[in-house]
């Protein structure tokens, strides 16, 4: 597990001196989230097949004395349910990545008004399991799939209350992603900050970031579709005082942790009594923190696994039925010469898309509207999320022996300085779709993409 | 092999300009008239501009003229682009209605399942809204126009028909799949009426 400095110029306090490095560090932190949010993410399968769960269900219950009829109709409500919790987990997840996306954004907004230009490239973690750079105590985070401790991590992550600890006898520096960002707005309130409103930032009204989109989206039994993320749960803000300066941090706080959301029981385990039913896609709601929704994830989990473990047919986990084998904490390194080219393509285009966030930080009008528009967005959507489904139909044999699918591990690519990023990203889809021709049709998407040069 | 090379050139944005290419030292003859490309069924502003060629009257067409791509940022040009599954609350309602190339926000064809993700329309018909602004040009224009051969636009089987094979964006699942108790025609049926999904 790695743990970053907090402050390389020491202090527990956000000082207007230490103020870029608080906010570098708070750019990590929501960083730190994205890989591991994405990982879970791409091993679930949204649209397992219904037929094919239904039917060993079948199977399973009429071995257990279950008669025909008996048997089909619990194994149709049964595997509806997985089938709208598989998709349901998926959207939340996805909704909370890309409110993430935005924290990152919000929070580069705050350093470029505040400190200097906001560091994005070369920031995911390097070492994994990896933690919080910061957080008291440290906790492993690990890019894992989909399971009920993959989820306790995320809620970790997210606690609204510090986690408990007690063999926590040090100076605290911060216990809740919360309460670090209530340091840099004491620091904000008290003092008279320049605010550099004539550089480029990210902001709202040019369309850069929606709440929602399809995949936010899941549908319940009845296929009726359900939207996760509200359409004003926050936006980008430009930050040009003091007042739009706490703006950004407040939605980056009451998104993650929520406002006055109850936190981990004392020994740490979720209290699933108080989980909110329902969605809140009518306006007169809100829409849920990360954090609840992600208990929300965990105690559906807990309640299904129960269901399932109830009919004593040999089900030991629901994740058999629809989250991908993938292993924990892979690295492209240690893939075969089949999977290693493509994973160093992927890995190639997640960092490209800081370089070019990075780039968004020093351009403005049109040009920035097309880096971000034609390079960001269309990186996610059209080349990352493509390249990452088809990676996930590659298999190995990991060193315990065990077949696992290859996964997206979301490593920073090391881009040399010798030629523009987009020329190395061309040379490794090259060298990816000589060993994987499936991917032939990414060719044309990334030749469209801007080029654009590293800058820190 | 799909081979690419990286040409600095080719940078759309972002980069140095691209050089201007050489003029043509002659005119060459003009091929065949252009049609006006639009997005869907039933936005067909003139006899003759669907698919076919066939159709005989505005509004009456039956497949889009547009490249039929599957999602954000694919279509080529101005008003090519469908929406409703990605993008912002404007350009999802702007289906076929998008100022550049790359802006739609979704797939074309338009099928007659798709919903709006964002903004109070929310839920409601990309087509029937594509359709809506399709009328809106035509009384703009002083043009009489006919329906579409399908009241609230191709249903996705249709289109799967016709194509061969039909993909719009996203990782949600398929709309119109049966799992759980889901009843397609009752669904499609609501949207046509306007309902919200």
């Amino acid at each position: 597990m790695s743990q970053n400095k907090f402050f390389a110029k020491g202090g527990d306090k956000v000082t207007p001196e230490n103020l870029g490095e608080a906010i570098q560090q708070a750019i990590e932190i929501e960083i730190a989230t994205i890989p591991v949010y994405l990982y879970t993410y791409y091993s679930i399968n949204r649209s397992p097949d219904q037929d094919a769960i239904s039917g060993s269900l079948v199977q399973k219950l009429v071995a257990k004395g279950k008669t025909a009829k008996e048997a089909s109709a619990i194994a149709l409500d049964l595997s509806a349910e997985l089938m709208v919790f598989s998709n349901k987990a998926g959207a939340l997840i996805m909704s909370v990545a890309i409110e993430e996306m935005l924290h990152m954004a919000l929070s580069s907004n705050l350093k470029q008004a505040l400190a200097g230009l906001p560091e994005l490239v070369g920031k995911s973690p390097s070492v994994w399991p990896t933690c919080l750079p910061g957080h008291v105590p440290p906790f492993n985070i690990d890019r894992a799939k989909l399971s009920q401790e993959q989820l306790m991590t995320f809620l970790k992550i997210e606690s609204p209350d510090p986690l408990h600890d007690p063999k926590l006898l040090q100076v605290i520096e911060y216990t809740t992603i919360g309460k670090f960002y209530e340091m840099i707005v004491d620091c904000i309130d008290n003092n008279d900050l320049q605010y550099r409103t004539f550089l480029p930032q990210l902001i709202e009204g040019k369309g850069y970031y929606a709440q929602n989109n399809i995949d936010t989206v899941y549908y319940d039994k009845e296929h009726k579709p359900h939207f996760t993320n509200q359409d004003d749960s926050g936006d980008l803000v430009y930050i040009r005082d003091k007042a739009s300066a706490k703006k950004a941090i407040m939605c980056i706080v009451e998104q993650g942790e929520g406002s006055k959301a109850p936190g981990l029981n004392p020994d740490n385990s979720v209290n699933c009594s108080a989980v909110v039913p329902g969605d809140f896609d009518d306006l007169s709601k809100k829409e849920l923190s990360h954090f609840a929704k992600f208990v929300e994830i965990y105690c559906t989990y807990k309640t299904l696994n129960a269901r399932f473990q109830s009919l004593d047919i040999g089900v030991k986990d629901i994740n058999d039925y629809f989250v991908v084998n993938v292993a924990k904490n892979p690295l492209t390194k240690h893939y075969p010469a089949n999977i290693a080219p493509v994973s160093e393509l992927l890995n190639a285009v997640y960092t490209y898309i800081f370089v070019m966030v990075e780039d968004c930080y020093l351009k403005s009008g049109n040009t920035q509207w097309e880096i971000f528009m034609f390079g960001i967005h269309k990186s996610m959507i059209f080349i990352l999320n493509s390249i990452c489904g088809d990676i996930m139909k590659l298999t190995y044999t990991g060193p315990d022996g065990e077949v696992y699918s290859a996964a997206p591990t979301f490593e920073d690519y090391p881009f040399g300085l010798l030629s523009s990023p987009k020329s190395q990203m061309i040379d490794l889809f090259n060298a990816a779709v000589a060993v994987y021709p499936t991917i032939s049709y990414l060719g044309q998407r990334i030749q469209d993409l801007p080029d654009v040069p590293l800058h820190n | 092999m799909a081979i690419i090379k990286y040409t600095p050139n080719l940078s759309l944005c972002g980069g140095s300009a691209p050089a201007p290419s050489a003029a043509p030292q002659t005119c060459a003859p003009a091929s065949a008239p252009s049609i006006e490309l639009h997005v869907c069924m039933g936005l067909n502003a003139c006899k003759g501009h669907d698919r076919y060629g066939t159709n005989n009257c505005a509004g009456t067409g039956y497949c889009a003229t547009a490249e039929q791509h599957n999602c954000q940022t694919l279509n080529n040009c101005r008003g090519q682009g469908g929406c409703g599954l990605y993008g912002d609350i404007e350009q999802q309602e702007n289906p076929g209605n998008n100022e550049c190339a790359w802006q739609g926000s979704c797939a074309v064809p338009i099928q007659a399942e798709r919903f709006r993700t964002l903004g109070p329309e929310r839920g409601k018909s990309v087509w029937l809204q594509a359709r809506k602004l399709f009328v809106q040009r035509m009384h703009k224009a002083k043009r009489s126009y006919g329906d579409s051969p399908f009241k609230c636009g191709p249903p996705q089987n249709w289109l799967i028909s016709v194509l061969g094979s039909y993909d719009s964006c996203g990782n949600s699942g398929d709309k119109v799949c049966s799992f759980g108790f889901n009843d397609p025609d009752d669904h499609a049926k609501k949207l046509c009426e306007g309902e919200k999904e």
